[in-house]
Formats: C-alpha cells, structure tokens, sequence
C-alpha cells in the first residue's frame, strides 16, 4: 500500500476500502445515486452536505478542508462511516486517483491516513 | 403577537420555535450572552403554507413518498411554489413591526443572520447539520422577507430531503409532512474568532475531555469546510489543553457588507502558524461549555463567536452520535 496523505479521522474508526470517486459537483453525487457502495469520495472546499444522499451507502469520506466540527464531519459521525477531514495530500494528484482502489486507516488514535490500493 | 416570539418572551419549544429556535430561547433565558433577536414561528410557516395559491400542489407533494430519482424535480417544484408565494399580510406586518424595532435599537451598521430552526432541527433524533440553509450578512426588511421564504424552502432542499430519506434507512422515520420550519431573525455578530466546542471529545468519544474547533471571522469557514480550523483537546476538568493541531487557516470569511453575503479573503500569513485562540478565551469558553451541558444534562455541541472579547452562544444541540 502506498502512502496518499494523513489528516484528522473525524468518525468511525473502522478501516474502510473502496473506490475514490473524487466529488466535484451535485452532478456527480447524483451519478453515484445507485451505485455508492463500495465507494469512498473525495471531496474538497465546500463539498459539505451535497453528500448527504449517499453517506449511508459509501464506505467512507475524505476532504481536504474543515475539522471536528464541520458538519460534513457531524453527519459522517450520525451515518457512522470514516471521514478524514483536512487531509494534507498533493491535490493535483488527485484527477490521476479518481478510480483507484484506497483504504481509509485510522493510525495513533486519531490520524486518517489514506492509502493507494492498487 | 400571533406569528412572533422574542427570545425574552416565551419558553422553550421545539413544535412551536424548531429545535435551534428552542435552544436558543433556552440558552437566552439562562443568561447566557446570546445575540437578540426574534423567532418567526412554525405557526407562520404552517400559515404560510396553507394560504399559498399552490396550497393543494404543496399538500401533494409533501405528503407523497418520494423516490431518490425523483427528489432534484421534486424539490425545484415545491421551493419555486414556496418563493412564488406571497407572505400573508398580517404576518409580514408583524416581522416588519419586530425587525423595525429591533433595528432601530441597534447600531446604524447592523447586520442581520436569518436562521433556519426546523422542527427536527438539532434535536436529540437527528442534528440536520447544514441540511437548511442560514443566511447572513441581511441589512434591509426586503432582503430578511426573502430570506425568509428561502429558510422555509430549505425545508424541501435535495439534501434535506435525500438526508431524511437515508435516515428513514437506520430506523429513525421521520415523516415530511411532519416537519415545520420556524425562522431565526437576529443581529449578527461580526466575530474575530468563531468555532464550536463539543463537550465530549468526539474524535474518542472521551467523556473527561472537550474538543475545540476555532477559525478567524465567521463560523462559516468551519461549518463549510472552507478552512482548516485549529483543533484544540482540552481536559474537562481541568482545562489543561491536552493536545492542539494547528490548522491552516488559510482562509477567514468575513461579512461583505455591499452584498448582503460573506466573502472568503486570504488570512494575513503570520495569523495561519499560531492558534487563533487564546488561553483566556478557552477558559471562558470552558466555563460556558460546562454550563450549558449541566443545564441541558447531556453532551453538547456548541457554536460561539468573539467580537471585541466578548463571548457570544449563537447554538448548542445535543451531540448525537456518541457511543
């Protein structure tokens, strides 16, 4: 497994695997409306609650920006699924992931650390 | 009044003020330092509702079981027919007749945040975090009416619908035609420091410690993901911090006073490396968080803003997810 980038695990500490589908718009929720499983998405400034329609059926959240309190963080903790928030990762990476298989590890008690898979 | 609560004037209650409305009334009669202002209750929504022309369009819609599909069309119909429709006149008077008032008690450059306090809003069944919209920076009584109807359509947005839906997959049915939407009208605090203190850490779900998030300007910055905020760990009894991450901050929102909105502007670079809060701001901040949680007897999740050194409440729900 490859290294991707570390931030806060804001949720359940579960490990979760799945297929990064990096969010960049309500469309591209609504695409996932019927295939979410197994999925884990990336999001970044603002992607806040457009994910609300699928977080009980991804495995997990990532998002380069807000905390704790932030309330994508608040619902990914009411739907129970593994969120890292503020993950510090090299963003124009991120096009190149988009397919990937990744794993969400929560490490030290409270680091997210997102991996590469394949 | 009929459709208008003042936070002095009435009790707690969640059918009548939504969750938010309730708490806040709560907090304000416990003397806590909330920023006045005034509650449009469910009673004007339900009037409002009812009087629309599309009354019986609305009626169908809300009480129809919607499928995932469905809800983008779904929601664009019921919000167009909620921004379509006209605010009866004896309700309107009575927002005009409040927000004069309370305009007119205040600083010539008053600002105004229209709030959302839906009825399942921050109650112990759901938090309905971001679900509704909240509209700050509101200056005129045109731009507050608009803002209104626009909270009451926020009750019908994609994600809220989707998000009760999803709900309903855990177990926890909650009908929407069950639903009611009250209004928060309220001076704005133009905030140095915003954030939220939870009064167990949620990260562990440790009872003994408290987990602050704190960013510069608004709280819009953390609650929308728009910056990285510093995360402080601090022990409950004692306050000794325990643990803090800096965040980045590379962004602070701020109120922009031509638009009736905020803006993100670029954080002075010297402000990003350090945390914004300081030592006494996070023994007040202790103090109050203890406070609110022996008032409403369980963990709670707790927004607040500095202006000037003084420490303002603007909400505290229940925290939902512990374990």
């Amino acid at each position: 497994m490859k290294f991707l980038g570390k931030g806060l695990s804001c949720s359940s500490k579960e490990d979760a695997l799945g297929e990064l589908i990096y969010i960049k718009t309500v469309q591209d929720v609504i695409a996932l409306f019927d295939n979410a499983q197994g999925k884990i998405c990336f999001v970044q400034d603002a992607g806040t609650t457009t994910l609300g329609p699928i977080l009980s059926d991804i495995e997990g959240v990532v998002c380069t920006t807000g905390g704790p309190g932030s309330h994508l963080a608040i619902v990914s903790r009411e739907f129970d699924i593994p969120c890292i928030m503020a993950i510090d990762i090299k963003t124009d990476k991120l096009p190149q992931l988009h397919g990937k298989n990744v794993k969400i590890r929560t490490e030290d008690q409270d680091w997210g650390v997102l991996y590469l898979v394949d | 009044m009929k459709y208008i609560k003042s936070f002095s004037e009435c009790d707690s209650n969640l059918n009548l003020l939504g969750g938010k409305g309730s708490n806040l009334v709560k907090l304000y009669k416990t003397k806590f330092n909330v920023p006045p202002g005034f509650i449009l209750t469910t009673k004007a929504f339900k009037t409002f509702m009812k009087k629309s022309t599309y009354q019986k369009e609305l009626e169908k819609y809300i009480s129809k079981k919607i499928q995932p599909k469905e809800v983008l069309s779904i929601s664009k119909n019921i919000q167009k027919m909620i921004l379509d429709s006209e605010i009866p006149t004896d309700i309107e008077r009575e927002i005009e007749y409040t927000y004069t008032k309370l305009k007119n008690n205040s600083h010539n450059s008053i600002r105004f945040a229209v709030r959302s306090s839906a009825t399942i809003e921050d109650s112990d069944i759901a938090s309905f975090a971001g679900q509704a919209d909240t509209f700050l920076s509101r200056k005129t009584f045109q731009q507050i009416l608009i803002s209104i109807k626009k909270c009451w359509a926020s009750l019908y947005s994609p994600h809220a619908l989707l998000y009760l839906e999803q709900l309903k997959k855990m177990g926890k049915k909650i009908s929407l035609d069950q639903i009611f939407m009250a209004v928060i009208v309220q001076k704005m605090i133009h905030s140095d420091i915003s954030g939220v203190i939870f009064t167990t850490n949620v990260l562990n779900n440790n009872h003994d410690q408290m987990l602050i998030n704190s960013v510069l300007g608004l709280g819009e910055g953390l609650a929308n993901n728009i910056v990285i905020p510093d995360t402080i760990i601090i022990d409950k009894e004692s306050c000794e911090i325990i643990r803090q991450i800096i965040g980045k901050k590379e962004k602070t929102v701020i109120p922009d006073l031509d638009n009736a909105c905020t803006k993100a502007v670029p954080t002075d670079i010297t402000s990003t490396n350090q945390l914004c809060i300081s030592n006494n701001h996070i023994k007040k901040l202790h103090q109050i968080a203890l406070d609110i949680e022996k008032k409403y007897k369980c963990p709670q999740d707790i927004e607040w803003a500095i202006k000037n050194d003084e420490l303002y409440v603007l909400q505290t729900r229940p925290i939902t997810t512990l374990k």
